[in-house]
């Protein structure tokens, strides 16, 4: 515990030595108004505290204020993504994966357990009003602790051996989360790509809430949008992460302007908390233009020079085509390594419905041997140009964590081992076409269900089936859509899935090892242990595999664990019981993602690493601090 | 043997022909050589475009689809791992000492980490001469007979990729020629399909008219409000995905085949309609002909030639329903190659870019689309009793 003390005070000090901000400038697209009297100066609309800095340590140059930003998605939800690139939350991490304070001054810890957050006086949300602890009160009393809002009750992940946190607002600018026993998860969800939001806009919130406003207005409100009570009302109003409402204040970078797609507008947050070292209040970049365009156009546009910073929708794949555009589409192509524990993994459904399926995948050696019919060098060096990594689903290079023993072991291929192993279990029986059969008679022929975006799976099981075959053993691929996909594998009726590797394969001990443990359903190899344990037992099946056991024993004991020391020595067990187990079977890692950058865009690193959690995709890099030199 | 009736005295003298009734018909003249057949044949082998077209057809159906393991150089799922996107190989008769057997140039391929892609240098020093009716990787000729035979193949340790390779570095020519098989089955099996139902329902409707055309021309008009591609895309989502690709591959024929009929079929009725009027029809009927004889033996052959001329006009239709399907990732799926397989690969927009050989399957749909339109044509037109010819 000591440690994690050790760690958050010296953020609290990184947020304290940020006092003494230079005095805060408006940016010139924001003069005229604040000239008119619509907009409070500067020095009004920010905290008294503001967040300086950054800039140093990572070659970053101050920039000049103003510009759009053009960028492409795929699909309309995506506009979410600005919330993540955004990525202001209580405390964040930074491009070196260490976790500070920004929305809030200063986070401490006591015990592991108590932690105090302290608010930067005189916040203010995108709209002008204060942002304050009633903003967190009103998010912990009326909506997390409101069956009408949270039917479930307070979300699982704040709880702690099922309890809740006694929650307390001291003063105006101190929340104080209390929990009987350590948390040591709390910080890095706070820091999440799509994090909790523990804190609401109450004062824009509170007129659909039933407590506070008035029940006529809501009751017209309710009727005039035809939903089912003022709990529908409040939730469909109580947008902070799907930027679908643009009456929603917020306290990230941009703000959604009203009206639909393809093209989605979006304004700098004239609030928002955030300076560049002389002053100039950030974001630098005016305004953000996405365009939903298909999927499949996203290269040709990008290619074109319509993007001017876009890594969505683009694979390895396509770098070629996109280098050889750089000149006339006037951007720059960067590879930033995927931070995922593998590119592209099997994920064999221990807990299938099928009996005879599942017994299968519950036999290690199967798994095993799955695994070592895999050419991970074959498609290393087909796909990737030998720039990737063949191996595990496990933690890469820039993980502390990272063993190149363990990314190997069971992952070497190996058909002789392969077709021992699998003549040891007994599917010495062959058809007809060479492929083995299952006990019942029916052929070997793996359905491997995908969601089918991703045409780097497709190559991948496309080098797959064959070897495979060598062994006996069949595979089939099934698109289906994503939400389809996932529902197939909760119920179990699905025997394998494909999917990317582990989101965090740059784990540091203190990070959760929440995806090698049965404890969560969207862990596509057991999807109904981990809906067991999420649910309290209410549905799916307990955990009765002994090694998936121990790895919950492992998780439990990481939760409780004092020190990073103790908690590296629990990820490194559960790491090589992944890699003897085979749970997951990985591919290649450390895949380069292409990301196109314009020639006027600056302060986008040359050599970053692109990965959702943690890292935000864009957000660990700051978006704020992009400008445009034209 | 005179059975003429005995004179009586006071009648005119009455004349009778001696040769005994025989009764049937006498022999139609046969205009020209060859009968109506030779006649057809001569009126269609001047339409000299559809004439190509035939013969470029049968070149297609019965080389192409039974022997293409012995026209591919290489096996439909032969990879080169270090030639994944190597650009097509001209085939050659010129080099550097002037005519020479057919040769191509090898080329190295090396990774350009800036570039981000393979780059292929051609060695023009190193001419290799293809060899032809040389042995390839082992196949079994029309499922039959284990051979290594192959039409032609590259020198020792060399590679001919007439088309070029694709990502995983597969020829794309032996993959168009693989992928024909399926193409050009589909076409004529699902057209066999729709060509049944078709000439079925169309009779039947319109020789019974009645409450059997109205339900027929409901069921007709419900098919042909459906839209095409949603429907073909509901019905083979509607595939188990455990089915062997070969069982995919016969469903989507067959889907491909229910659904083309009422065309076909609306045609049949019309002229069945006009047509059971006719003088010979009533005639037949008369005399107590079963409707099956009527229809079959009197009334189909008369408009067998239209029938044609539209089954041809349909296969078209069904090869790139089967290539729009598999395009969409829907219809035929690997390891079986169609060429809407193929075609799915350049989608792409590398493949425009940069890889444009990926491309090249569009050329042999387009050939034989054309091929069939043009031959359904001149069918047409060789079949019709009002074009003098």
């Amino acid at each position: 515990m000591r440690l994690l003390e050790a760690l958050i005070l010296a953020l609290a000090f990184a947020g304290a030595a940020a006092a003494g901000p230079p005095a805060p400038l408006d940016p010139p697209a924001l003069a005229a108004a604040v000239a008119a009297g619509e907009l409070p100066p500067a020095a009004l609309r920010l905290p008294s505290d503001p967040l300086v800095g950054g800039f140093e340590t990572l070659g970053r140059t101050t920039g000049r204020s103003g510009g759009t930003l053009r960028i492409l998605l795929p699909k309309d939800k995506d506009v979410r993504l600005l919330n993540v690139w955004g990525y202001a939350r209580l405390v964040g991490y930074d491009e070196n994966f260490e976790l500070r304070p920004d929305i809030l001054s200063a986070v401490e810890v006591k015990d592991g357990r108590v932690f105090t957050l302290r608010l930067r006086r005189g916040h203010k949300w995108s709209d002008g009003a204060p942002f304050t602890a009633e903003d967190f009160r009103y998010y912990w009393e009326d909506i997390a602790n409101n069956p009408a809002l949270t039917p479930a009750g307070v979300p699982e992940e704040l709880l702690v051996d099922g309890r809740p946190p006694a929650v307390s607002f001291p003063d105006d600018a101190t929340v104080i989360y209390a929990w009987e026993a350590p948390n040591p998860r709390f910080l890095a969800l706070l820091a999440q790509a799509r994090e909790p939001y523990i804190y609401r806009p109450a004062h824009y919130l509170k007129r659909f809430h039933e407590a506070y406003g008035e029940a006529a207005d809501i009751a017209a409100l309710v009727a005039a949008e035809k939903v089912k009570g003022w709990a529908a009302l409040h939730n469909r109003r109580d947008s902070m992460y799907d930027n679908d409402n643009a009456d929603m204040p917020s306290l990230q970078p941009f703000l959604i302007e009203p009206g639909g797609g393809p093209l989605y507008r979006f304004r700098r947050n004239p609030y928002f908390h955030r300076l560049d070292p002389y002053g100039m209040q950030l974001p630098y970049i005016d305004a953000v233009e996405a365009t939903v365009v298909e999927p499949g156009l996203i290269g040709a546009k990008t290619a074109a020079g319509d993007s001017d910073l876009q890594a969505r929708g683009l694979s390895f794949a396509d770098t070629a085509a996109l280098k050889s555009a750089r000149g006339k589409g006037g951007f720059r192509v960067l590879l930033w390594p995927v931070t995922k524990g593998a590119q592209v993994a099997l994920y064999p459904n221990l807990t299938a419905a099928d009996p005879v399926w599942r017994a299968l995948m519950r036999d290690r050696r199967f798994r095993q041997a799955l695994s070592a019919a895999i050419d991970r060098d074959d498609i290393n060096a087909t796909l990737f140009f030998g720039l990737a990594t063949p191996g595990n689903n496990t933690a890469l290079k820039e993980s502390p964590l990272y063993d190149p023993a363990r990314t190997a072991r069971e992952a070497v291929f190996d058909l002789a081992r392969a077709n021992a192993l699998l003549d040891e279990i007994g599917l010495t029986q062959r058809g007809a076409d060479g492929l083995r059969l299952l006990p019942d008679g029916r052929k070997l022929e793996i359905l491997v269900e995908t969601s089918g975006e991703s045409a780097e799976e497709t190559a991948i099981l496309e080098l797959v089936a064959p070897a495979w075959k060598k062994a006996g053993i069949g595979l089939l691929v099934r698109p289906y859509e994503r939400s389809v996909l996932r529902n197939r594998a909760y119920a179990g009726e699905s025997v394998m899935t494909v999917w990317s590797g582990f989101e965090n394969g740059v784990p540091r001990p203190a990070a959760s090892p929440d995806e090698l443990a049965p404890v969560r359903q969207d862990m596509l190899c057991w999807p109904r242990w981990g809906q067991y344990v999420q649910t309290k037992g209410q549905s799916g099946e307990a955990v009765d595999l002994p090694e998936a056991r121990r790895l919950l024993e492992l998780y439990a004991a990481w939760v409780a664990s004092p020190d990073d020391a103790a908690r590296a020595a629990i990820w490194t067990e559960m790491l090589d019981i992944h890699a003897a187990e085979q749970f997951t079977i990985g591919t290649v890692s450390g895949v380069l993602q292409p990301v196109v950058v314009s020639n006027a865009l600056r302060n986008v690193p040359e050599n970053g690493v692109f990965g959702w959690e943690p890292g935000a995709q864009f957000g660990i890099y700051r978006i704020d601090a992009l400008w445009l030199d034209r | 043997m005179n059975p003429a009736s005995p004179e009586r005295d006071g009648d005119p003298p009455h004349w009778a022909d001696a040769t005994p009734f025989d009764p049937r018909p006498l022999p139609v003249a046969t205009a020209g050589a060859g009968g109506s057949f030779g006649r057809f044949w001569r009126r269609f082998r001047r339409h000299r475009l559809a004439h190509a077209a035939f013969w470029l057809l049968a070149v297609l159906y019965l080389v192409v689809v039974p022997f293409a393991e012995f026209i591919a150089p290489y096996g439909r799922d032969q990879r080169f791992p270090d030639a994944g996107h190597h650009p097509p190989q001209a085939v050659r008769l010129w080099g550097d000492d002037g005519l020479a057997l057919p040769f191509v140039y090898p080329a190295a391929g090396t990774v350009d980490l800036d570039a981000m892609r393979r780059i292929y240098a051609e060695d023009r020093s190193r001419p290799q001469t293809l060899r032809f009716f040389c042995a390839g990787e082992p196949y079994r000729l029309l499922g039959l007979v284990e051979t290594r035979a192959r039409l032609f193949c590259a020198a020792e340790g060399g590679t001919v990729f007439l088309f070029g390779a694709d990502a995983l570095g597969r020829d794309l020519f032996s993959r168009v020629v693989f992928g024909a098989r399926i193409s050009l089955t589909v076409g004529l099996i699902g057209v066999a399909i729709s060509f049944t139902l078709g000439v079925l329902f169309g009779s039947l409707a319109g020789f019974f008219g009645g409450w059997t055309d109205w339900t027929i021309l409901r069921l007709v008009e419900l098919l042909r409000s459906l839209p095409e591609l949603p429907l073909w895309l509901a019905l083979s989502a509607a595939i188990p995905a455990t089915w062997p690709a070969l069982s995919v591959f016969v469903g989507i024929t067959v889907i491909l085949g229910l659904l083309d009929w009422p065309g076909l079929a609306l045609g049949v009725r019309a002229k069945v309609m006009q047509l059971r009027e006719e003088d010979y029809a009533v005639a037949a009927a008369m005399m107590g002909a079963s409707p099956r004889r009527i229809l079959f033996r009197h009334l189909l052959p008369n408009f067998s030639s239209h029938l044609i001329a539209s089954v041809t006009l349909a296969v078209p239709a069904m090869i790139l329903g089967e290539t729009a399907l598999s395009f969409l990732g829907l219809g035929i799926r690997e390891p079986l190659v169609s060429w809407g397989v193929l075609l799915n690969d350049a989608q792409d927009f590398s493949a425009l870019s940069i890889y444009p050989w990926l491309l090249l399957p569009v050329v042999p749909v387009i050939v034989t689309v054309f091929a069939f339109n043009v031959l359904g044509d001149g069918l047409r037109d060789a079949a019709d009793p009002y074009v003098q010819g």
